[in-house]
């Protein structure tokens, strides 16, 4: 970056208006910008069906006050969204719902699954509740407890925010939506089938966890596609 | 508005209290008898001394119909239609629970329905609350309430092909593997669910248009054939699931013409959680977590009411400090809801600030909450028997400071909203409901008193010894929103003077009974005693046992009356655990109140009546 102050002031005397501010110049990547401003600016769009969505209203509240993040404002209306914020409970009566709101935002967007039943179904294990929102859309952090504290919330967006910043434009595949996949489940019912297994009960382990070894950075999407991968 | 001491009822029937010495010469059953004689069945008293009587299904209706009508009896308030399956093909029982206003009196009547019989006539042309809770059933365990106006599933998406879920041959799970059941759920077209009876009900299917060729669609058909249909006269709108007025994912299905709501539908069961089934397969303690989750805005109170309906199956006296302690804890958590409610009221009316001071007050009980329980909303702080642990040092201070202070910013709130002209337009006679309406519609809690009855299960039938406490029942003389308002700020000042109260008076001694068969003996003992270690162990390995027996339960929850429908077969888990949350049977007023009104008052309406989706839908 040039250094500004070191540029010539607009002249005032050529017929336009000095607003005194230095006309300056920078170099930097595209990415970086684009980036910058996306992460800063993210619209969430507030998902909140359950307890979870208590929390999410105390993160907006004054103590917690995400308006130091940018993201104070939120998007009700899917179509003006950056992030869905699913914070809650999903039934199965509500995943079509989830899923088209999903497909109403526009890209880029991101999804966080705010506490332990929109990541797998929490003590929920019944006839009722999905299994993990992401067996409906694709999601982009997963927030542990029951429910997350603001801070759980928080530091989730921060890492949206992370994941935001390693983006590149050039690279716009994870940005391309296929119109087939509007409307459908985000994962093979096989896959499904894998992690839907009984769990939490430690006399059922979960199906997966024989599997492969557990280990903290391993996130469940790369557990799913890697046993996609086994079975073929 | 007024504010009276309720008459204090002679007749409470609490636990341990004692009820009529014999079911027989219970002033409701003996009438029974003499009127119908051999059409009943036996009578017996619950686990809470409530007298509970057979009645045959054939004369169920006239003998609701006697019940309500009576001058003597007078049960006025239908506070609760739940069934119950024992499995094992026996017959699916139907409880009404029946509770008359003037004399102070609970009375439950009971039907039993063979599983190839499950018809019964509908209780909907005495009692409007019956509409929702009769759905219900239908939902759930398929019994048909012949005479029902709108009998439709009202939980589970309405072409749901797995079953009943409540029944005991249904599996937890469901009957479809996890695939399918995604499958199925995102092929349902979302907006295909104006089902034909529901256009007729809302009278946009007049013979003529019948006939015109975009209604002619088999089946369901799509918002969009119908606004054509309608070529631009009356309108269909969908307010939700995902609205943030509607406090969670109701859904509307609103026939507006112009900005006036001609019809109001609400779909409900978009956060059908499968509370009771899922009870079902817990161990008694275990379901106290699972009661944090259906009422997140105030879960101590439903701790605390599970608990007390469990140890009335029991038959187990808490200590002295654990009831002083579940008094202060339920009107702590009476605030905490009522701050829930005022703040995003406010929002919903426009006026942002009060959210933020309410917000405030609320992060200071979360604080209290985190030190007692380690949580902030999901608590859990009961157990059978006594609670989760003792105080932690310092607590009763820093409620103490925390009850001074919220005073404070109940006036700031009051100064905000009270006297504030676009607050007064916007809730003064709107809503308006009587009183006598109010109970017909089963309406509890706040709601109702705001419509002048001074009902409050905590006068009515007192428990925790709430007796010995001095406090007001607000009432309203309007019923209106306004009044609602007025209502619940009332009560949480009322609150904080209990609160004072028990504060004061919080004995010392042990929180949990002295008896190691209900509850865990402390860990030191355990480890140094072999008779606490073989308690623990068959209390950890076989679970609590409870003596078999049936209870219906009810508290002063913060939206109104919380009822608990247990049922026991002697084992370590209920066999029925029903929920009777206040919010689900006085949101079934929703369209009474709003018909009629312009779409902006049907938010204030709908947020003034303190809903909570979690215990709707549960």
């Amino acid at each position: 970056m040039t250094d500004a102050r070191s540029l010539p002031l607009a002249d005032a005397g050529d017929g336009r208006v000095d607003t005194g501010v230095p006309r300056s110049w920078m170099t930097t990547r595209v990415d970086y910008v684009v980036n910058w401003a996306r992460r800063n600016s993210i619209w969430p769009m507030p998902f909140g069906t359950a307890c979870c969505a208590i929390e999410m209203m105390a993160t907006y509240g004054s103590k917690y006050d995400i308006a130091r993040f940018g993201m104070e404002r939120l998007s009700f209306s899917p179509r003006q969204a950056d992030l869905m914020i699913v914070a809650g409970r999903v039934t199965y009566k509500l995943a079509p719902v989830m899923r088209r709101i999903w497909d109403q935002m526009p890209q880029p967007k991101w999804c966080i699954s705010m506490g332990a039943c929109a990541s797998s179904g929490g003590m929920f294990d019944n006839y009722t509740i999905v299994q993990g929102i992401d067996q409906i859309v694709p999601v982009d952090v997963y927030v542990p407890g029951c429910p997350p504290r603001p801070e759980g919330l928080i530091y989730a967006l921060m890492m949206v925010q992370e994941k935001i910043k390693g983006e590149s434009l050039a690279d716009d595949r994870l940005r391309v939506e296929s119109s087939s996949a509007v409307g459908r489940p985000n994962l093979p019912p096989e896959a499904i089938q894998l992690v839907a297994q009984p769990f939490g009960n430690s006399t059922r382990q979960n199906r997966m966890s024989g599997i492969e070894a557990t280990s903290a950075l391993q996130r469940p999407r790369d557990r799913i596609e890697r046993l996609i991968e086994h079975r073929d | 508005m007024t504010t009276t001491e309720a008459p204090h009822m002679d007749v409470g029937l609490v636990a341990g209290a004692p009820g009529p010495q014999s079911v027989e010469s219970d002033v409701a059953v003996s009438a029974l008898r003499r009127r119908f004689g051999d059409r009943l069945g036996g009578a017996h008293l619950d686990a809470v001394g409530v007298p509970v009587i057979d009645v045959h299904s054939g004369v169920i209706h006239d003998v609701l119909s006697f019940l309500k009508s009576d001058a003597d009896l007078s049960y006025d308030l239908l506070v609760d239609v739940m069934g119950a399956d024992r499995g094992g093909g026996r017959p699916v029982e139907v409880w009404y629970q029946l509770w008359s206003m003037e004399y102070g009196r609970q009375l439950r009547v009971v039907c039993l329905l063979p599983l190839t019989g499950l018809s019964i006539r509908s209780a909907t042309d005495l009692w409007r609350s019956a509409n929702w809770l009769e759905r219900e059933l239908y939902d759930l365990y398929g019994v048909t309430f012949v005479g029902h106006p709108d009998l439709r599933r009202i939980l589970m998406p309405e072409n749901y092909d797995e079953g009943f879920p409540l029944r005991k041959d249904f599996p937890l799970r469901g009957r479809f593997g996890r695939p399918e059941q995604v499958r199925r759920a995102l092929n349902r077209d979302i907006e295909d669910v104006y089902a034909r009876e529901e256009l007729a009900l809302a009278g946009l299917l007049s013979d003529e248009e019948s006939a015109h060729p975009a209604f002619d669609v088999p089946g369901d058909m799509s918002a969009s054939d119908l606004v054509d249909g309608l070529e631009g006269e009356r309108m269909l709108v969908n307010l939700g699931p995902q609205h943030p007025a509607t406090h969670g994912v109701l859904r509307l299905v609103l026939q507006l013409d112009g900005e006036t709501v001609e019809r109001c539908i609400p779909h409900l069961g978009y956060l059908h959680t499968g509370f009771e089934k899922t009870c079902e397969y817990r161990e008694w303690n275990q379901v106290i977590p699972y009661t944090d989750r259906m009422d997140y805005l105030a879960p101590m109170l439903y701790n605390v009411g599970y608990a007390l309906a469990v140890e009335s199956l029991l038959g187990v006296e808490i200590t002295p400090r654990c009831r002083v302690l579940r008094v202060i804890l339920s009107e702590l958590n009476r605030i905490l809801g009522h701050l829930l409610w005022l703040g995003t009221t406010a929002i919903d009316l426009g006026a942002f600030t009060v959210f933020l001071y309410t917000f405030q007050e609320r992060e200071k009980i979360y604080n209290l909450h985190e030190a007692y329980s380690g949580a902030r909303l999901t608590t859990s702080v009961t157990r059978i028997g006594g609670m989760l642990a003792d105080l932690p040092a310092g607590w009763t201070t820093a409620c103490r400071e925390f009850a001074a202070g919220v005073t404070k910013t109940l006036d700031e709130c009051e100064r905000l909203l009270s006297n504030n002209s676009i607050w007064l337009s916007r809730t003064i006679d709107v809503g308006t409901i009587d009183g006598e309406t109010a109970i017909n519609f089963g309406l509890t809690g706040p709601s109702l008193r705001a419509s002048g009855v001074a009902y409050d299960v905590r006068k009515a039938r007192p428990y925790l010894g709430y007796e010995d406490y001095e406090f007001d029942v607000p009432v309203g003389s309007h019923g209106d929103t306004y009044d609602r308002y007025l209502v619940r700020v009332e009560e949480m000042r009322q609150s904080v003077r209990i609160l004072m109260q028990a504060l004061d008076r919080l004995p010392s001694g042990p929180v949990n009974v002295d008896d190691p068969s209900v509850i865990l003996p402390p860990k030191s003992a355990s480890m140094a005693s072999i008779d606490s270690m073989i308690a623990h162990f068959k209390l950890v390995m076989e679970g609590l046992q409870v003596p078999a027996g049936d209870v219906w339960y009810s508290i002063e929850a913060s939206k109104g009356e919380l009822g608990f429908g247990l049922i026991s077969d002697g084992g370590s888990k209920p066999v029925r655990c029903r929920f009777r949350g206040p919010s689900f049977v006085n949101l079934g007023v929703l369209p009474y109140l709003s018909e009629g009104s312009l779409i902006a008052d049907l938010i204030a309406v709908n947020a003034s009546l303190d809903i909570v989706l979690g215990e709707i839908d549960r």
